[in-house]
């Protein structure tokens, strides 16, 4: 007995010296730690030696961004894999493993062009695209018939319209969005902005914001779709994607603005809506154009990670990108980055939407590309904000807007 | 003589050491810092600007209006605390059956997590469907369908009204423990002499426990001029909500590796501080404190 005992000590300290332990941050949002918990099981049955723990953060990205900002500034070795929002990259550049020589290890040629840009810093690679995003429109298919509509909202003319009759006649609300003050205002406001034929930077990295009457035009538009069209609450501007959902998903609202996420839950077994949503692309604007703002999400490796742990990293999101495991994560509603993806046909049965929505995906237009965007986004949310909540016009609003974004960005 | 005095001195070293560390440490640092440029990205130069930070503080816009929220949040929230809390402390304070019960009740809105009960607050305001925007309807203090947290002005109250909630405990139980050491002979001659309740109050318990509420004010009043969890989680500081901790989070947090902001926001701690000292110091000199 004593013997079996040593040989089952020796075995273990074996055991141990050789596996490692990694962790990895992740965003809790509907099924996604389900789903990811189950993709570590998998991964666990090809390399045994290797224990992932996973720290789950807030739903909010400000808030998770500023646990990184904790954690880097102090230059912790843990998290090893960061879950990284498109926008950091940049940012949090100085602190991630340069990946550039692992360019075909990780397949990258294999990815959709936009979001390999989006983890390119000065021409290397920081992070892996893991899934990406687009601001998409859901519709009650059911109360459009009703009244007459025999097809979703080509403009947001016709989006106002539809809204308008509906939700007077329901006594609903017509269109819920995000207006909180947070990141996900900016994602809204440039989708008007775009689909009105501005922009905040030009590719020279020049404010352009102000330059025209595009952008007061459609921060305008927003404003009116609360007080004078009165299609959205008032508020609105306290929501964020979940406060839309919730209000969506309980029957309350003809049409929302919201990420592919809420796709599988708006079609889980307890939603009322189950089977009524229709979902497509933003309408367009008074320029012709439709625009979806790239969101999505990258993992990146801790630089202070011990070499070890790294090796480990590398070999866990190699995994979690693989072609496999993205169509597997399709059933928690977050979009492959792998272009081939798109056109197997089991992405299809879950989601028929990623694949009938292809076009919005690879045409989504990334936020400003800055290393200082927390800055960018933070002025952003303030005026947008103020405008929203009648605290100044929308002109003084963008004039402002671009006063400091200038002088953000001259510093 | 000698020896005993040295022995005190080891026993005090401890704790002389544990202050220095977590306390006077990142003070000085904070001080320190407030008068250099530099960020957190690798390889930043820290460059001495003396009191450059301060004097841009003194400019900026967004820093004078967080002030001023922030010195209203805490003289009106600080004001109902100190008044409900007393109240609260009278009435635990009589014998009645469950009493002990009672007490440890009433303890539970402080001890939940501020981030978690506001976070609960956020939903009961919620524009459709929380309880405290029907009440508010209800009681006709709002139309029905307003934000209460989208609008400027309602959504300071709605936030001073959740710290009120939270904090009021607080205060009543460092009260109670004031009035406990009331010796009850002090009533008995009050009675003798005629007193009435309300004489018994002003002219008894409220001088014996102002010493107490002092302690309780300064306490309340320094976590107040740095509030920050329940203005971000219910507000983000939209709205004019936003607060100097509110504002020192945007530049410590989003401008941490661009730009050289850290002094600047080692500058708003600074800030913060001297406001604590000067409402600290007024306290002191107004309530005739003594420390010894």
């Amino acid at each position: 007995m004593r013997k079996f005992h040593m040989i089952l000590a020796m075995v273990l300290t074996v055991v141990m010296a050789f596996s490692v332990k990694i962790t990895m941050t992740s965003g809790g949002v509907g099924k996604e730690l389900e789903i990811l918990k189950k993709q570590l099981e998998m991964f666990y049955q090809i390399y045994p030696d290797i224990e992932v723990e996973i720290i789950p953060m807030p739903d909010s990205s400000t808030e998770r961004h500023d646990l990184y900002v904790a954690c880097l500034a102090a230059h912790q070795t843990d998290p090893d894999v960061f879950m990284l929002d498109v926008i950091w990259s940049a940012e949090f550049a100085p602190f991630l493993e340069d990946l550039t020589k692992d360019y075909d290890y990780f397949d990258l040629d294999e990815f959709l062009a936009g979001t390999v840009k989006s983890v390119t810093v000065e021409g290397k690679i920081v992070a892996i695209p893991w899934f990406t995003d687009a601001g998409l429109l859901y519709y009650r298919k059911d109360l459009l018939k009703k009244y007459g509509y025999n097809h979703p909202p080509e403009t947001w003319d016709e989006l106002v319209e539809m809204a308008m009759k509906i939700s007077k006649a329901e006594g609903i609300n017509g269109f819920v969005w995000q207006g909180a003050k947070y990141e996900g205002l900016v994602c809204d406001f440039t989708e008007y902005l775009w689909s009105f034929g501005g922009d905040i930077l030009d590719d020279e990295g020049n404010v352009v914001i102000d330059r025209g009457n595009a952008a007061v035009k459609a921060l305008q538009f927003m404003v009116d779709m609360i007080y004078k069209y009165r299609i959205s609450p008032e508020g609105v501007t306290t929501y964020m994607e979940e406060d839309a959902r919730r209000a969506f998903q309980s029957g309350t609202a003809v049409f929302m603005r919201n990420w592919p996420y809420a796709w599988s839950l708006l079609n889980g077994a307890d939603s009322p809506v189950k089977g009524k949503v229709g979902v497509v692309p933003l309408p367009a604007g008074p320029s012709g154009k439709r625009a979806a703002t790239l969101g999505g999400w990258n993992l990146g490796i801790n630089k202070y990670s011990s070499p070890k742990e790294k090796e480990a990293a590398k070999k866990l999101i190699k995994f979690l990108t693989s072609y496999h495991q993205q169509l597997y994560k399709v059933n928690s509603g977050q979009n492959p980055t792998r272009e081939l993806v798109y056109k197997d046909s089991r992405l299809k049965e879950v989601a028929p939407f990623m694949a009938t929505l292809f076009d919005v995906f690879i045409n989504a237009l990334p936020r400003p590309r800055v290393a200082n965007y927390s800055e960018v986004s933070d002025i952003i949310q303030r005026y947008v904000h103020a405008a929203l909540t009648k605290q100044m016009d929308a002109k003084t609003a963008i004039e402002k807007l671009a006063n400091e974004l200038r002088w953000i960005l001259e510093e | 003589m000698k020896k005993q005095g040295l022995t005190a001195l080891w026993m005090l070293l401890p704790a002389v050491l544990t202050i220095s560390i977590v306390a006077f440490f990142p003070l000085f640092k904070t001080f320190y810092d407030s008068f250099y440029s530099f960020s957190l990205r690798p390889g930043s130069i820290r460059q001495f600007v003396g009191f450059t930070n301060y004097e841009r503080l003194s400019r900026d816009p967004r820093f004078i209006y967080a002030l001023k929220n922030t010195v209203f949040f805490t003289v009106v929230s600080v004001f109902f605390e100190t008044v409900l809390g007393t109240l609260m402390a009278l009435v635990v304070h009589q014998k009645f059956a469950l009493r002990g019960l009672v007490r440890a009740a009433m303890l539970i809105p402080w001890a939940i997590p501020t981030a978690i009960s506001s976070q609960m607050w956020r939903w009961m305001f919620h524009d459709q469907f929380g309880i405290m925007t029907k009440i508010c309807e209800v009681l006709g203090i709002i139309q029905p369908g307003t934000p209460i947290l989208g609008r400027p002005g309602l959504a300071m109250w709605a936030i001073i009204f959740v710290d009120v909630w939270k904090t009021t405990p607080f205060m009543a139980i460092l009260i109670l423990a004031g009035l406990q050491i009331i010796p009850k002979e002090l009533y008995e001659a009050a009675r003798i002499d005629g007193a009435n309740a309300f004489q018994r109050f002003f002219r008894v318990t409220l001088p014996l426990i102002t010493p107490t509420i002092g302690v309780a004010l300064i306490f309340r009043t320094l976590d107040a001029l740095r509030v920050f969890d329940v203005v971000y989680v219910m507000t983000r500081g939209a709205v004019g909500t936003e607060t100097l901790a509110v504002y020192n989070r945007h530049v410590l947090m989003d401008r941490a590796f661009t730009g050289n902001w850290f002094g600047y926001g080692s500058a708003i701690s600074v800030a913060i501080f001297i406001l604590i000292s000067i409402f600290a110091f007024m306290y002191i000199k107004s309530l005739k404190l003594k420390f010894d």
